[in-house]
């Protein structure tokens, strides 16, 4: 009887599992995923550099060092002994100061058209799911007609046309000021920054709606909905409560492989020539300037090709871990 | 069948029609077209510009006209001028736009002065258009003229030359990436979690992050400019052939021009698509294989005896298929968006960088004609898909 007593206890231990939140199990699936973890710590570490940007940098981004063109890496200048890490790019610009500079303009740019873009396609997808019908009819046959028109190119018809008309689209000053403090630039170059994020917004959101009328659609026919309603729901408390939560899965995973869409999205608009112009540097505009420098002087126009690469790669493996660990059915 | 296809066409061209209005409108309330320098000219005072010079230089690019006359004549090439029915002209005198603006400077809400319209001198009427040059519509083939890339030449002779560059590029893409792509998928998906399947899915996972430009440079500074300076065979980047003969190393004299030529400088681009390109579509088809291998009829198909080639090209291949088609006709109009970057990167003389320097220099007709046919073929793209979808698998029925 003594033996046996600390036995039946340890078997009792032995089957037991540890119960876990919900938000535990989702922890522990995604910290599996291990390139997504090393992803997430990549990302970490970018975001503080680009934060702590006006510390890190020792030179101001548009502060030309006249007669110090394409001088190399680690270059001290004889007056102030401030070093060019990586040297000073065509018109004498601090190579480091500018990449760090235009980290953070690139990725506020993407955050907030993920920010918009998500906000608008949950309530719009939400909005038609759950009233189908004509609001239903509208609202996708909108989407659908957006989604057969070529994006790209009417992307760049829009952008070159707000890019030289800045003021069709009102944006209030506070707007500027709030979205300039972020990005460290006078209210005049972030009108430039905020309209490339109502561009690439103003097309994102298409794929979220789809995304959340698909779920909505699905969660309407289920019985919690019901439950809610006989007890005297009204839609908007149904929305709220049941809709946006349940399908919160899908959109998050959605919003992180968009993000990754964005920055090369952004990217891409400098490239070509219609992105956010030139004294204010991003990743994409930096590499495009310095493409003609390819044949003598690559480290130019591929320093900023790498981190819009690896925040690519990154927020893509952020996503897929996210969707592994949210909802491991789930295929997007 | 018949029933849903009639309703598609019909709403293909809703959107056609839609989508050209839409950016007709924007283009046309984009400033700087080709009155924009003529302003500055007659503002410095260098050259004597008379009132009735600007009148006809408006005329000749048509603005002049009012924003929806112009947009019918470049859609359908009417109105050309008043109806003649059975001897008597009808709508002579319909005022369709303004010849001689009154312009007004104010100052706008932000303190900038801003040149606005108020009134007109001269009214253009329709009996005016008679005898003026027009277009036969953008609808029947004739996009109009170019305005500055190749001044008052017709906008089709530009594009004829590029599509074709643009055709080449895409074509050879296309076919490439389903010769490569669909076996390595297959294979991928066959030999799941082999040292094989682990190597491929990392690498098409980075080659679908990658962005194309950077890529391009990238493949620019390896196979160009590095091995060209330590005097090792190179690859040309940048046009679609050379201006003058150059020698290679081990592979000889290239003439400009010739078929070596214009190869050779196939290559660089054509890798950055494909690749891209194999990336995307060789990951759908090991997701779909993965799918139809676990399904009962593969099971019984190997039940049976069958051999194991038979069982995966026979049953489970073509049932992957299936949506893979879907994947790749769509895709198809993605392939001229993909060719904008790709040919701006290797200044590609196709359709993606002139619609580029259309935008950046102000042609708007050329950009729009692109943009139309650009519509146009993503909107046929989308149509092809639907019915295809229905020819590969009977199972799906469209009502």
């Amino acid at each position: 009887m003594t033996v046996s007593a600390p036995i039946e206890k340890l078997q009792a231990e032995a089957i037991t599992i540890e119960e876990r939140s919900p938000f535990q199990v989702v922890l522990r699936r995604f910290v599996r995923h291990r390139l997504a973890m090393i992803s997430m710590a990549v990302m970490i570490i970018i975001f503080i550099i680009t934060i702590l940007a006006p510390y890190i940098t020792t030179y101001q981004v548009d502060e030309i060092n006249v007669n110090n063109y394409f001088v190399p890496f680690g270059t001290v200048d004889p007056d102030t002994g401030r070093v060019h890490y990586l040297g000073t790019d065509n018109i004498g610009r601090d190579y480091f100061s500018r990449l760090i500079y235009a980290g953070r303009i690139s990725l506020t740019v993407a955050l907030l058209s993920v920010f918009i873009s998500e906000i608008v396609g949950v309530v719009v997808g939400a909005v038609s799911g759950f009233y189908g019908k004509w609001v239903d009819a509208v609202l996708m046959r909108f989407v659908e007609f957006m989604l057969t028109v070529p994006t790209l190119p009417l992307l760049l018809i829009i952008s070159s046309m707000l890019l030289r008309n800045e003021d069709l689209i009102p944006i209030p000053e506070s707007v500027l000021n709030f979205v300039g403090k972020i990005m460290l630039l006078n209210p005049r170059d972030t009108r430039n920054a905020v309209l490339i994020v109502v561009v690439l917004a103003g097309f994102g959101w298409l794929s979220a709606a789809q995304l959340m009328r698909g779920t909505v659609l699905s969660l309407r026919e289920q019985t919690f909905v019901e439950a809610s309603r006989s007890l005297g729901g009204t839609n908007i408390w149904i929305i709220m409560k049941h809709m946006i939560p349940n399908a919160m899965a899908p959109i998050i995973v959605d919003a992180s492989l968009a993000l990754a869409g964005y920055v090369v999205a952004e990217a891409a608009l400098a490239f070509l020539g219609f992105g956010i112009q030139d004294p204010v540097p991003t990743w994409g505009n930096m590499l495009s300037a310095t493409q003609t420098y390819m044949f003598d002087k690559p480290w130019l126009p591929l320093l900023p090709g790498i981190p819009i690469f690896i925040c690519s790669l990154a927020f893509n493996y952020i996503g897929d871990g996210l969707r592994d660990a949210l909802d491991p059915r789930l295929k997007l | 069948m018949t029933a849903y296809l009639i309703r598609r066409v019909l709403q293909s061209i809703l959107v056609v029609f839609i989508s050209a209005v839409a950016t007709y409108v924007l283009l046309s309330f984009a400033p700087g077209g080709p009155m924009a320098g003529l302003r500055q000219i007659q503002q410095s005072g260098r050259f004597k510009i008379t009132e009735e010079d600007i009148a006809r230089i408006r005329a000749s690019f048509e603005l002049d006209l009012k924003l929806w006359v112009r947009f019918s004549r470049w859609l359908i090439g009417v109105p050309k001028g008043p109806v003649t029915i059975g001897g008597q002209e009808y709508f002579a005198d319909v005022v369709v736009g303004c010849r001689k603006p009154i312009e007004a400077e104010i100052l706008n809400s932000n303190g900038v002065p801003e040149i606005i319209v108020v009134g007109c001198k001269e009214n253009v009427y329709m009996k005016d258009l008679v005898g003026r040059r027009t277009s036969k519509g953008i609808l029947f083939g004739d996009f109009g003229l170019s305005w500055r890339i190749l001044r008052d030449r017709p906008v089709s002779d530009l594009i004829e030359s590029r599509l074709s560059k643009t055709l080449q590029l895409i074509g050879i893409e296309t076919i490439l990436s389903l010769i490569i792509g669909i076996p390595l998928g297959i294979y991928s998906a066959v030999r799941q979690y082999s040292k094989f399947d682990y190597i491929f899915t990392t690498l098409a996972f980075m080659g679908s992050a990658m962005p194309s430009f950077f890529f391009g440079l990238l493949l620019i500074l390896l196979f160009s400019i590095i091995p060209k300076g330590a005097g090792l065979p190179y690859i040309p980047a940048g046009l679609s052939e050379s201006v003058r003969d150059y020698t290679i190393p081990l592979i000889g004299d290239v003439v400009a021009g010739s078929v070596k030529d214009r190869t050779l400088h196939l290559i660089l681009p054509v890798t950055v698509l494909t690749l891209i390109n194999i990336a995307g579509w060789s990951r759908f088809i090991r997701a779909s294989m993965l799918d139809v291998l676990r399904q009962d009829y593969v099971r019984t198909a190997r039940a049976k005896g069958l051999r194991e080639i038979t069982v995966i090209m026979k049953h489970a291949l073509r049932n992957a298929l299936i949506p893979f088609v879907t994947i790749v006709v769509f895709t198809i109009p993605g392939l001229f968006s993909g060719a904008i970057i790709t040919e701006s990167i290797f200044a590609w003389p196709g359709m993606g960088r002139l619609y580029i320097l259309a935008l950046g220099d102000y042609d708007y007709p050329v950009a729009m004609a692109i943009f139309f046919i650009l519509a146009v073929l993503t909107v046929i793209a989308t149509l092809l898909r639907d019915i295809i979808y229905t020819i590969v698998d009977p199972r799906i029925r469209l009502t």
